[in-house]
């Protein structure tokens, strides 16, 4: 039963999350059914290749948990161009492409309207959506178009192995986090002395154009560093296996959620985080910490809501069972 | 391209009968493996990457109802026509049968 736990294990992978549980575990009852059938047809157990046999019929992973999406939608003009299988896909990835491209322009349509005119400045808006579309369009008709090809192409025998520890994460995964996190602190501690690490070659260019962090910025950046250290910390004791797991869980929810409140403070109480000489620098020197505040609280938002529905979906109850009958 | 038109409209024209197929098949409960094996053994082969999916959209229209239960030692998702269902089956079944006619009528006349 190895290979069907494995291929469960890819099905769920595209379930939305959820459902997910109980999706495949109604799947695994068929599927469970479908083998004692046909064993009891032939008097004897299954072999590997029959069972791989049984799994590629039943249909690739990504087709399989695709037809399980929100909506039985497609995309359609008069021939179906992308169907439900990879339509929720379709969805996703222009929904994201998006709400990226939103975000950045909603920032940068006031200065771009400032310089160009209202109406050049909703088109220079407008074009890049556009072109995305087409684009994502046309990469997902294409793939529509070879998918019974592509989909069919899959070998069970090539699944990925099953995860035994998903919720602890594979112990390279913590040394990795560790020394990222590392990383990562003493780039941010080191940054303000020396400019290079943050521009690169382009920190000469700042002995031509001088330019510093307004010093209320200074205590934002301290608490980030300080908030890195803490997560420093949990990671050893994680990297150690010192924390129980549910420990280590609550206590990286609270740093997240830290983390989230630092940014949506540098977002709406400190709007001018860098002072120039030149004022057409500090703009858009300004202009570009507001993009990486804004990137960094999107980020920061996205994993306290993540950890939370996982939090939600612990405490809900699996499917519910009823005994007797039949 | 006159073999993908007719694949095309082959599927368009089994897609509803399906949905009518498996709310007649449901009158009587059945889980996703039985339900499927029961349209086959009529002669209405169906995927299952298609049924198991159709009946959950089913369920959240309302036509359906499930309910998890264990039998032989394992849990199993029963599905079998809700209230709603049985009505919405019921005007299906009339639509069907009108078009039916309709279609024997042309297709009677264009033979005489």
């Amino acid at each position: 039963m190895n290979l069907l736990n494995r291929y469960l294990q890819e099905v769920s992978k595209y379930l939305p999350k959820a459902r997910r549980e109980d999706i495949v575990a109604e799947l695994r009852a068929n599927i469970l059914s479908q083998i004692e059938d046909r064993e009891q047809e032939l008097g004897r157990a299954l072999t590997d290749t029959e069972l791989v046999e049984m799994l590629q019929h039943h249909g690739n992973p990504l087709m399989v948990a695709g037809r399980y999406g929100p909506h039985n939608l497609g995309l359609a003009f008069g021939i179906q161009l992308i169907g439900p299988e990879l339509f929720p896909y379709y969805r996703t990835v222009l929904g994201v492409i998006w709400g990226i491209s939103l975000t950045v322009m909603a920032v940068a349509m006031p200065i771009i309207a400032r310089t160009v005119g209202e109406k050049v400045a909703l088109g220079r808006v407008l074009l890049p959506l556009a072109v995305q579309f087409a684009v994502t369009t046309v990469i997902f008709v294409l793939l529509d178009r070879g998918k019974g090809h592509l989909l069919n192409r899959w070998d069970p025998g090539k699944l990925p192995a099953l995860k035994t520890d998903s919720e602890d994460g594979p112990n390279a995964r913590r040394i990795f986090n560790f020394i990222a996190t590392a990383v990562g602190a003493l780039w941010l501690a080191l940054a303000p002395r020396s400019p290079y690490l943050l521009l690169g070659p382009a920190a000469i260019s700042l002995e031509a154009v001088p330019m510093k962090l307004m010093p209320e910025w200074m205590q934002f950046y301290w608490a980030i560093v300080a908030l890195l250290c803490f997560q420093l910390g949990l990671q050893f004791l994680n990297l150690l296996r010192l924390l129980p797991r549910r420990g280590a869980q609550v206590a990286d929810l609270i740093l997240k959620c830290a983390g989230l409140v630092i940014g949506i403070l540098l977002l709406f109480k400190f709007p001018n985080y860098v002072t120039s000489p030149y004022p057409d620098v500090a703009e858009w020197a300004n202009l570009s910490f507001l993009i990486c505040v804004i990137v960094a609280v999107a980020i920061g938002l996205f994993a306290v809501v993540r950890l939370l529905l996982r939090e939600r979906r612990a405490v809900l109850p699996g499917p519910r069972v009823a005994h007797g009958k039949s | 391209m006159n073999e993908s038109a007719f694949e095309n409209l082959k599927l368009e024209l089994r897609r509803g009968c399906l949905v009518l197929a498996v709310l007649a098949q449901l009158r009587v409960e059945h889980y996703g493996y039985t339900l499927r094996k029961a349209l086959a053994d009529d002669g209405l082969e169906i995927e299952e990457s298609t049924l198991y999916p159709l009946l959950r959209r089913l369920e959240t229209q309302g036509l359906l109802t499930s309910e998890w239960r264990e039998e032989d030692k394992r849990n199993k998702r029963f599905y079998r026509l809700s209230k709603d269902g049985k009505l919405v089956l019921k005007q299906l079944l009339e639509e069907w049968q009108t078009m039916g006619a309709s279609l024997g009528r042309i297709l009677w006349e264009q033979k005489v």
